[in-house]
């Protein structure tokens, strides 16, 4: 247990540098899609009612008050969302094979180091969840700020309030992001650890059988997707549902835990087994 | 002891190992010996389990290699296993914070032995450094056996020289140790087991010693006329 928090916080090190680049970028990009959304809405109020002397009314009729949806749909918002996903998304291949390829022998190290395999692998699915939930957790944060920033710049006659559920439950992929129960946030994030450690079992057999692995890999991870998809094939093309959503729920719940378990048996059987360094 | 019985190692269609045999025993050096290709680094990177063999076994004291036998056995691969971006003094910790075995007054007597500074990046390193880190990381653990891959490969007859010298000194003392090399002739004297390899196999196995009382004869003389024929 010790060595395996241990490499947790040596993963975490490892990626620090370009973390913190993401969530330096999401700040910024996110407080500039604030103010440059605000500024705009701003001018355009300006120009209406002090050049073309329009009443706030009729300018409100036309152009609607601003809110934070106008915030959401800007590039500047839902880039840098886009972009850590995007990297954290390599990162999940690249936390393998950077230690593999070119002149990087770590994983000599890795594979040597007086702990069993399985910690390696669950150190690195760790760091990849703990990066994710950061960011998420960064952008819990970044909401209220941000709403903040559009309450000082826009008059209150202008703008249209909406309380954090409202801004996460008007944008669907902040929605994803930020499910609005435990409940929904256990489905969403549980699905998520589940498919990263489905790629790295991928991972682990392209690691251990190379070309044939790949084959090899594409097959596990389509027959850990029928798997986990199975109660909904069965609800669809078998049963024509007979079950209610609870109980589909909770058979997807099982063979999500079973995919999962299954996943980790299998890649700790390679990496004790079959893993070639 | 480490005993490898009969293994045998397929990398595709190409067989390399075809039933390797021999023991090593602790306080001894054994050297395996063999042109490019033949199998060392596989039988190497086998002992350790990190490659899987297609048949055959290999016991460390009497067991299969687990998770603690890397309290006990370490290797030396001919590339450094630390990563680039890190210094040595951090490479020292790292292995500090995951090995019980880790012998921090030998780790500092090795930095002034090789003459090496704990603030070098790891990427920074000549060829002849980065091994000398190498061996540091691994002659650093109180461990029963060293595997040592090629550790004069490549670098230059100063560094080869102070690396000799590792294998006359307190800190191989007692230590079972195989060591794939080329560069026979730096520690030809202080060979106790050869395994020569040709194809997959081993050719002949003998005790340096007893063949120079009873045969008058070096080691590249037996290497000669085995490779030679």
């Amino acid at each position: 247990m010790n060595r395996y928090v241990k490499l947790v916080n040596f993963e975490l090190g490892r990626f620090m540098k370009v973390y913190i680049a993401l969530i330096g970028i999401t700040i910024i990009s996110q407080l500039a899609a604030v103010i440059v959304v605000s500024k705009s809405y701003l001018n355009n109020a300006n120009q209406a009612m002090n050049v073309d002397h329009m009443a706030i009314e009729t300018f409100i009729e036309q152009y609607g008050r601003m809110s934070f949806n106008d915030v959401t749909n800007s590039i500047f918002f839902i880039g840098p969302i886009a972009l850590c996903i995007v990297t954290l998304l390599i990162y999940s291949l690249f936390i393998w094979y950077r230690d593999w390829f070119g002149k990087n022998t770590f994983i000599y190290r890795l594979l040597m180091l007086p702990t069993a395999r399985l910690n390696v692998y669950l150190a690195k699915a760790s760091a990849i969840f703990l990066f994710v939930l950061g960011l998420v957790g960064l952008q819990i944060l970044l909401l209220p700020l941000e709403r903040m920033i559009l309450q000082w710049m826009v008059p209150i006659d202008l703008r249209w309030d909406l309380s954090i559920n409202e801004m996460i439950r008007n944008f669907d992929r902040l929605g994803i992001m930020l499910p609005y129960s435990i409940a929904e946030f256990a489905i969403h994030y549980g699905i998520g650890f589940m498919a990263v450690i489905v790629l790295f079992t991928i991972i682990m057999f392209e690691r251990c059988y190379r070309l044939k692995g790949i084959l090899l890999g594409i097959g596990y991870g389509a027959l850990a997707l029928i798997v986990f998809f199975l109660p909904v094939f069965v609800q669809e093309f078998m049963l024509y549902n007979y079950f209610y959503p609870e109980e589909l729920f909770m058979l997807m719940l099982v063979t999500g835990l079973l995919v999962t378990a299954g996943s980790i048996w299998m890649s700790n059987h390679l990496l004790t087994r079959k893993i070639r360094v | 002891m480490i005993e490898v019985k009969d293994i045998t190692k397929k990398f595709g269609r190409k067989q390399v190992l075809r039933g390797v045999t021999f023991t090593a025993a602790k306080g001894e050096i054994t050297c395996l010996i063999g042109i490019n290709g033949v199998g060392k680094t596989t039988i190497l990177n086998a002992i350790m389990a990190l490659t899987p063999i297609n048949s055959g076994q290999i016991l460390i004291d009497g067991a299969k290699i687990n998770k603690k036998s890397y309290e006990k056995i370490t290797f030396i691969p001919d590339a450094i296993t630390m990563l680039p971006q890190m210094t040595i003094g951090q490479s020292m910790q790292f292995m500090q914070d995951f090995y019980e075995s880790w012998n921090q007054e030998r780790a500092t007597e090795l930095l002034g032995f090789f003459k090496l500074k704990p603030e070098e990046k790891i990427s920074s390193l000549s060829k002849g450094n980065t091994a000398k880190v190498n061996l540091l990381l691994g002659l650093a653990l109180d461990v029963d056996y060293l595997l040592m891959d090629e550790p004069f490969s490549g670098i230059d007859i100063f560094s080869r020289e102070q690396i000799a010298e590792v294998f006359t000194s307190h800190l191989v003392e007692d230590r079972g140790v195989i060591i794939t090399t080329h560069e026979i002739n730096d520690i030809e004297h202080l060979i106790d087991q050869v395994i020569l390899l040709d194809d997959g196999i081993v050719v002949k196995a003998f005790n340096s010693e007893e063949i120079r009382e009873n045969e008058g004869k070096s080691v590249v003389d037996v290497m000669r006329e085995v490779y030679q024929q």
